[in-house]
């Protein structure tokens, strides 16, 4: 089977939908406030609060067991929240008169296995009140037309995710919540769930909260950010403010033959140059603008000049390391 | 309110689980009303069998025996509501109809209703084998009003117990505990209260006991009458119903 991306879809998805909500979404704005869970003794989320703009892609992360999923199962009524509240414009969702057409929601990738792809998708219909045809135009949509009356048993995880993706587009909603999408898919299907969600948000103009434990998976589609450690928010904002934020952050490794001289012009106050070996150094603070320009400037043959890390992930890093819950002793960190 | 209960049934026939109870039911029903109008007035070296084939009583006793099949029908309801926990569906479930209770609720009307025609096959396979066999055996029952009440009343026994099952699963999400806690409650803890002098008096209070009252009004030393038994069945379903709602609508979906 050939996954297409949704660009080369025929049919764009509006065109199709014989939904009310078609000719224009309404924006959604996805208020939580002061949420709080608490199992036994762990606090697994404290008093959190955050904004979705309606029309923005928003990444929730933080590392695993920060509270995401108990946030997000808050936010749908189905965890109870010892305080706090969660709105999709002003009304918590229990009290959404057809949810389905406001929110879908991805949070669980398990079906029952005896029952085929389509019929799981037809009950979801039935039970919302939509047309049944809607089970193929959304199985169509994922690219799982062929596979519509296998048993979901037999998916792979790849199709799950697609499956769970279908059925929370059943309703044709103005608002996406998408728990760890990419979770358990190979590099082609993180790479088609990106295009799909940028699809969803920028072309189809629906409002998008994905989370995830990797910043790297969402960074190209998101365009605000909540993280969240240990159950509290770290930092919510744009991806322009975090970059802004993380300025200098990331380092610069460099190969030249003459990498004792380039350490020597590369000193300078708020950076630090590591020369690790005779023809290679290690500079943080700059960029490898600046480093290739002083490089050039003093007729200096470079071998490598590059960028070691992402200075959005290393930020991420920094801002959530120490709460996690099972962290990994520093020296074996895995990371 | 239609929509959920349409919803319930394509769950329910789009998967075989109903096929294999059926059967089972059937096999049950059928089985014991041959295996009764077989040994029918054979009198055993104990004492006393099966009445005769022309004894009334006879009709009485094969006539309710499809009763017993409300085993498979409690088992169908029980499966239909904790598979939701099971295979993690509640999850799309509650999203699309986040007030549990309608979810709950739209179960109980589906698999009522669903049971009814059921009821009518299993009943229907137990007539059929109880006249050819025994009249094959020289004296098939007639279908009088008798018989028919005793029938009516064991197809009342098995639409009752598919609702109990939904309820007893809202209360118990956990597929195998639901299911083994049932049959262990059947099987062994009423036959005991029932066979202890000090506490059999209450036996007549548990959906056993009324169970009996409704489909034997022959052998009858502590039972309610018939109607009473059916009103109690009706009432237990319904107490399981409500607080499988109100469970149902408190507890976290993990």
């Amino acid at each position: 089977m050939r996954l297409d991306g949704p660009d080369s879809d025929p049919d764009p998805p509006g065109g199709v939908i014989s939904t009310p909500s078609t000719a224009g979404r309404d924006p959604v704005r996805v208020e939580v406030t002061g949420l709080t869970k608490t199992f036994g003794r762990v606090r697994a989320v404290d008093d959190l609060s955050f904004t979705v703009e309606p029309g923005s892609v928003t990444g929730f992360l933080g590392p695993n067991g920060a509270g995401k999923t108990t946030t997000l199962r808050m936010a749908l009524g189905l965890l109870l929240a010892d305080s706090g509240t969660a709105t999709f414009n002003g009304r918590p969702y229990r009290d959404l008169p057809e949810p389905t057409r406001l929110v879908g929601a991805v949070l669980e990738t398990a079906f029952h296995p005896a029952r085929s792809g389509r019929n799981h998708l037809r009950v979801y219909c039935r039970a919302a009140g939509l047309p049944i045809t809607r089970a193929d135009e959304v199985l169509h949509q994922v690219g799982l037309a062929d596979a519509g009356n296998r048993r979901a048993g037999g998916y792979s995880l790849g199709m799950r995710q697609r499956l769970a993706l279908a059925t929370a587009l059943l309703g044709d909603p103005s608002v996406l919540v998408l728990d760890e999408p990419a979770n358990g898919l190979d590099p082609e299907g993180i790479q088609w769930l990106r295009g799909f969600l940028r699809h969803l948000a920028h072309v189809e103009g629906r409002t998008v909260l994905v989370s995830s434990h990797l910043l790297a998976e969402v960074e190209q589609t998101v365009d605000r950010v909540v993280i969240v450690g240990a159950g509290r928010l770290v930092r919510e904002g744009s991806i322009a403010e975090l970059r802004a934020g993380s300025e200098g952050a990331g380092s610069v490794v460099v190969r030249s033959p003459e990498a004792a001289r380039l350490a020597a012009l590369l000193a300078a106050p708020g950076r630090s140059v590591d020369l690790e070996e005779p023809t290679r150094l290690t500079v943080t603070g700059t960029s490898t603008d600046q480093v290739g320009a002083a490089a050039f400037a003093a007729g200096i043959e470079l071998h490598e000049l590059a960028a070691r890390s992402s200075g959005l992930e290393q930020i991420y890093f920094q801002l959530t390391s120490g709460t996690e819950q099972y962290a990994a002793a520093p020296a074996g960190s895995a990371r | 309110m239609t929509a959920l209960v349409r919803a319930e049934w394509t769950k329910l026939f789009t998967t075989r689980v109903w096929i294999g109870l059926l059967l089972g039911s059937c096999a049950l029903a059928g089985g014991f009303a041959a295996l009764f109008t077989g040994l029918a007035g054979q009198d055993g070296e104990d004492g006393p069998g099966i009445p005769a084939l022309d004894d009334p009583e006879y009709a009485e006793v094969v006539f309710s025996v499809a009763a017993n099949a409300s085993v498979f029908l409690l088992i169908l309801g029980i499966i239909g509501m904790t598979q939701e926990y099971r295979h993690r569906t509640a999850t799309p479930t509650f999203l699309t109809t986040p007030r549990r209770g309608r979810v709950v609720a739209a179960k109980l009307l589906a698999y009522g209703a669903v049971a009814v025609p059921m009821a009518l096959v299993v009943l229907a396979v137990t007539v059929a084998v109880v006249l050819v066999y025994a009249g094959a055996r020289g004296n098939a029952p007639s279908l009088d009003a008798d018989n028919l009440q005793t029938l009516a009343a064991s197809g009342l026994v098995l639409v009752v117990f598919t609702v109990i099952g939904v309820g007893v699963g809202a209360l118990v999400r956990n597929q195998v505990g639901a299911i083994v806690g049932a049959l262990v409650y059947l099987n062994v803890i009423e036959p005991i209260v029932s066979s202890i002098g000090a506490i059999s008096g209450a036996y007549k209070w548990l959906p056993g006991g009324a169970v009996q009252a409704v489909t034997s009004d022959f052998e009858a030393p502590d039972l309610l009458e018939p109607w009473q038994g059916a009103l109690l069945l009706l009432a237990y379903g319904l107490v399981a119903a409500v607080v499988g709602t109100l469970l149902a609508s408190r507890r976290d979906v993990v």
